[in-house]
């Protein structure tokens, strides 16, 4: 079922969102590690269309990254264990930064770390440069061994980090989430109070493939990052508890494809989305999103995209006739 | 001015099955013929499909007709290989860095199995140039030797190899390569991973240089993901310039999909 389109004269509706500091045109993020620098899309997605690129993930010293395969295609999504390949970040602040002025479209930094002096470290470097406008922590990447998701699973550390972190950047402070916990809620809470501007929910969900010719497992780490539509319920789900928890936006993300996955998302809580394994299948999927969610809210009479963030009603009925999918 | 790689959806024109499983899938393309070189790919989908996109060789290229010919091997590929006249693809590309042979006047290509989609390119080009071009073809049966007159009449001495002897030596098609009488000054290879790894190993025993096209999963296919890298020496002009990690001994990994596909044979460290 279509969307339907604006009508002529109608009100165009706000798409324009608020996270911390960062104000993006338009509620879509390429979420990081799917999208490169964002230089490698530009021949095939128009970038000033989109909200904002999360860079890939960078450290203090440069990593290798995991062996080979690094890639398994799963039913309904895919997992990964790219292990953080990266320059290191002083090879990345004098090599890449620069570069990054020149997108048409807000460019988020991502930083991993294996301890709290690193993440701080790292973060202090990074978001001192102009080109940065925001960073991103990820602090729940499952393939880099027991370490890197450490933080994201036990809210002690979550909020050390965090805290760590808030005192050497003024800048907007994204917290990325891990799926692979027992509540998020809580370390939603604990990111929040340790100065979080906003939470990124959710990372991948652990993994695992087994190729039963050879005995062996598919992925060179053994274990993986499952991303896909196979995750949407799973990463709807985290989004609706962490919102019920937090007062800072949160950018929700797993497996969305079209615009009806957006709005699960934005009902469940969600200010802004990120598209990740998407852009492996059509990268003009982005640019669809945005104009499928612009038609939704006009057929709706609706102004903004703000008026339905976190509006999925529980134990009432719905203000509207259930009228089948809208992408 | 040409326009550069892009995405795309095109119109299947014909569809023919080759061989049990191996399909020739022509589409209407006059713009990606006009940019592309041989040994590049495109990331292809049915559009609306809900799996990602499949990195295919470009096969043939020529006025507004591309094709690719691939093994139906997954649920993607069998996918592909149901469209029909008038049916959609969505294509990325041309992408990746394919082969460089400028200058060379005898050039031995070698092929095993549907690894031919790669190379039919590089030979019209080569023979077009005046160069001798040898095609050394294998596969599991001379069914599975699929359009070698092509390669014939475009010029090509063809050498062919079988793995039950159905047609021309029966054994891999890299014994026929070491045992050539005349040396190639390039040589150009795609098929599966154990042919390279032996074409590889007898261009180094013959002191000629040799380009691989490898074959690997993607994931964005543009060099976003870092999913489907190679081992390679970092003193190769492809290699990432990136620092040395600690414990380092020598390589760095690669992006098939953005550095590759094509890599020259004795800067690979696998």
């Amino acid at each position: 079922m279509s969307l339907g389109s604006t009508q002529k004269g109608a009100c165009v509706p706000d798409l324009s969102v608020r996270i911390g500091k960062l104000e993006l045109p338009y509620p879509t993020l390429m979420a990081s590690g799917c999208y490169g620098s964002g230089e490698e899309f530009e021949p095939f997605a128009d970038l000033s269309q989109i909200g904002a690129v999360v860079l890939k993930s960078v450290t203090r010293e440069p990593r290798l990254g995991n062996p080979m395969p690094r890639l398994v295609a799963t039913p309904a999504g895919m997992l990964n264990a790219i292990g953080l390949q990266n320059p290191g970040i002083d090879w990345y602040l004098d090599n890449e930064v620069a570069k990054f002025a020149k997108r048409p479209c807000v460019v988020i930094g991502s930083v991993a770390a294996f301890s709290v002096d690193d993440y701080a470290y790292v973060t202090q470097r990074l978001a001192a440069r102009a080109e940065i406008a925001a960073i991103e922590l990820n602090i729940s990447c499952p393939n880099v061994g027991s370490e890197g998701e450490t933080f994201a699973c036990d809210p002690d550390l979550t909020g050390r980090v965090v805290r760590a972190v808030r005192a050497v950047t003024d800048k907007t402070l994204i917290v990325k989430l891990s799926p692979n916990v027992t509540d998020i809620a809580a370390i939603a809470g604990e990111a929040e109070s340790a100065g979080a501007d906003a939470l990124a929910v959710i990372n991948t969900l652990r993994g695992m493939s087994i190729d039963v010719h050879a005995w062996k497992p598919r992925l060179g780490n053994v274990s993986g990052g499952l991303s896909g539509p196979a995750i949407r319920p799973v990463a709807v789900l985290a989004v609706y508890e962490a919102a019920r928890a937090v007062s800072i936006p949160i950018v929700g993300q797993g497996g969305i494809e079209n615009a009806t996955d957006a709005l699960e998302f934005f009902l469940a809580g969600a200010s802004a989305i990120a598209i990740g394994t998407a852009n492996f299948t059509d990268p003009r999927i982005p640019i669809k999103i945005v104009d499928e969610l612009r038609a939704y809210l006009a057929a709706r009479g609706l102004r903004s995209l703000r008026d339905i963030v976190g509006k999925a009603n529980v134990g009432f009925g719905s203000p509207f006739q259930y009228e089948g999918d809208v992408g | 001015m040409l326009a550069g790689p892009s995405v795309r959806d095109v119109v299947v024109l014909d569809r023919t099955e080759l061989a049990p499983g191996v399909v020739l899938l022509g589409f209407y393309a006059p713009e990606l013929v006009a940019v592309t070189r041989p040994g590049q790919f495109v990331m292809a989908v049915p559009p609306g499909g809900e799996r990602a996109a499949t990195a295919l060789a470009i096969y043939e290229a020529q006025g507004e007709r591309a094709s690719f010919l691939f093994f139906v091997c997954g649920a993607r590929t069998r996918e592909l290989a149901e469209l029909r006249h008038g049916d959609k693809l969505s294509l990325t590309g041309p992408l990746g860095n394919g082969f460089t042979f400028a200058g060379a006047r005898d050039v031995a290509i070698v092929a095993g199995g549907v690894g031919i989609a790669s190379v039919l390119l590089p030979a019209q080009m080569l023979v077009e140039a005046g160069a001798r071009v040898r095609l050394f073809y294998g596969a599991r049966s001379v069914d599975f030797l699929v359009d070698r007159d092509r390669f014939a009449t475009a010029g090509c001495e063809l050498c062919c190899a079988t793995n039950d002897g159905s047609l021309g030596h029966r054994g891999f098609i890299t014994e026929l390569l070491a045992a050539a009488e005349d040396k190639p000054d390039l040589i150009l290879a795609c098929g599966p991973s154990p042919m390279l790894r032996a074409t590889a190993f007898v261009a180094s025993e013959l002191g000629v240089p040799a380009q691989l096209a490898l074959e690997e999963a993607f994931a964005c296919g543009v060099g976003g993901c870092w999913g489907c890298v190679v081992p390679l020496d970092r003193a190769s002009p492809q290699a990432p310039k990136f620092p040395k990690p600690a414990g380092d001994d020598g390589f760095v990994y690669a992006r098939v999909c953005k550095e590759g596909p094509v890599f020259w044979a004795h800067e690979l460290r696998w």
